[in-house]
């Protein structure tokens, strides 16, 4: 464990998070992916994002995006933290992990971070007249936003079943 | 039918409509959450809401006549919810199972459609996190009477009467 700690802050320049209780590195977001790659830890557990607006005794970038990692071969657990600030974006990581799509996706829609070079972001929680994000601290908890009309889907659909060798026939066929 | 008042026969026939619906009322399972697992039990042998004539649970809405909504509803279930309600054939009855279901619970957030009533009318209103078989048997027992207080002929006569509003300027 101690090797990657101090490969990571050799090489991409990582500092140890002193706020965090376990194993937390800070790291810049232009570094990530490549960080992400030479570790080579096989499970993408989660991506967290936080809010820090309004913390007592915090002076620093607004959000946090967290990656959990582990590794499955010696069961080691890592965690990279990039802080960003409104407005800036972090490279995407889901070339890396599959799974990272969604994650990345429920990240952007709750918290409005940008993940750059995404393939589909959009939202995945919240419905498509959603206006904002709901899990900023700045967010009014009691607003509501109705919904009269899911979304149909349908365009993704025949796109992924294109992508699986089905020939998809159209409405107006 | 003058003054209102049904005959004889018009007036037994219509008790005998509202009878047979209130013992053969099939509900509709929208369950979404830990009340529908109480609705399951109130299903099954144990409790057996059989015995009222509630016979099956109708897997589609136009076969059954009580849309039984236990669970949180969120805004983007809402517009489902809603579409199920207009397919569901007349007569139809609704019942709210459950704090969410009612009221939105404590799930008092940005997500979470603040009780059904906003998007479908509701008959009946279950309390309880969840609410007990128990419960939803008082609930149906209930909805049994109104059902029987409800006129099949008073009710055709307003539809009729709606109909005709509705296409007398076309016929002239």
């Amino acid at each position: 464990m101690n090797d990657i700690i101090s490969k990571l802050t050799e090489k991409f320049g990582a500092v140890i998070d002193e706020r965090a209780v376990d194993k937390c590195l800070i790291i810049a977001a232009e570094k990530l992916p490549d960080a992400i790659e030479t570790l080579g830890f096989d499970v993408l557990i989660d991506i967290v994002g936080v809010d820090y607006l309004g913390m007592e005794n915090y002076k620093g970038k607004r959000f946090a995006v967290i990656y959990c990692l582990k590794n499955t071969k010696d069961m080691a657990r890592l965690r990279l933290k990039v802080l960003v600030e409104e407005g800036e974006k972090i490279p995407t990581i889901s070339k890396i992990y599959p799974i990272a799509d969604w994650q990345e996706r429920e990240v952007w829609d709750q918290f409005g971070i940008v993940f750059e070079g995404h393939p589909n972001l959009r939202r995945i929680l919240n419905h498509v007249d959603f206006e904002g994000h709901p899990l900023r601290k700045d967010y009014p908890a009691q607003k509501r936003q109705w919904l009269s009309e899911n979304d149909k889907m349908q365009d993704q659909l025949e796109n992924r079943l294109e992508t699986l060798g089905y020939n998809v026939i159209g409405d107006e066929q | 039918m003058q003054n209102g008042n049904p005959g004889f026969f018009a007036g037994k026939l219509d008790e005998l409509v509202s009878w047979g619906r209130s013992h053969s009322l099939w509900p509709f399972p929208y369950g979404t959450a830990c009340c529908a697992i109480e609705f399951m039990s109130t299903e099954s042998a144990r409790y057996d809401l059989s015995r009222l004539g509630s016979e099956f649970v109708r897997f589609t809405p136009r076969q059954a006549d009580v849309l039984a909504v236990s669970g949180t509803i969120t805004f983007k279930q809402a517009p489902i919810l809603k579409r199920i309600y207009e397919q569901m054939m007349e007569p139809k009855w609704v019942i709210a199972m459950g704090a969410c279901a009612c009221s939105g619970g404590f799930y008092d957030c940005y997500c979470t459609v603040p009780g059904i009533d906003h998007i479908v009318p509701v008959d009946i209103y279950i309390g309880g996190c969840p609410s007990r078989p128990e419960a939803f048997f008082d609930a149906m027992l209930d909805l049994q009477e109104k059902v029987k207080s409800e006129s099949y002929m008073e009710d055709r006569k307003k539809k009729l009467k709606e109909q005709w509003e509705n296409i007398k300027d076309w016929i002239k």
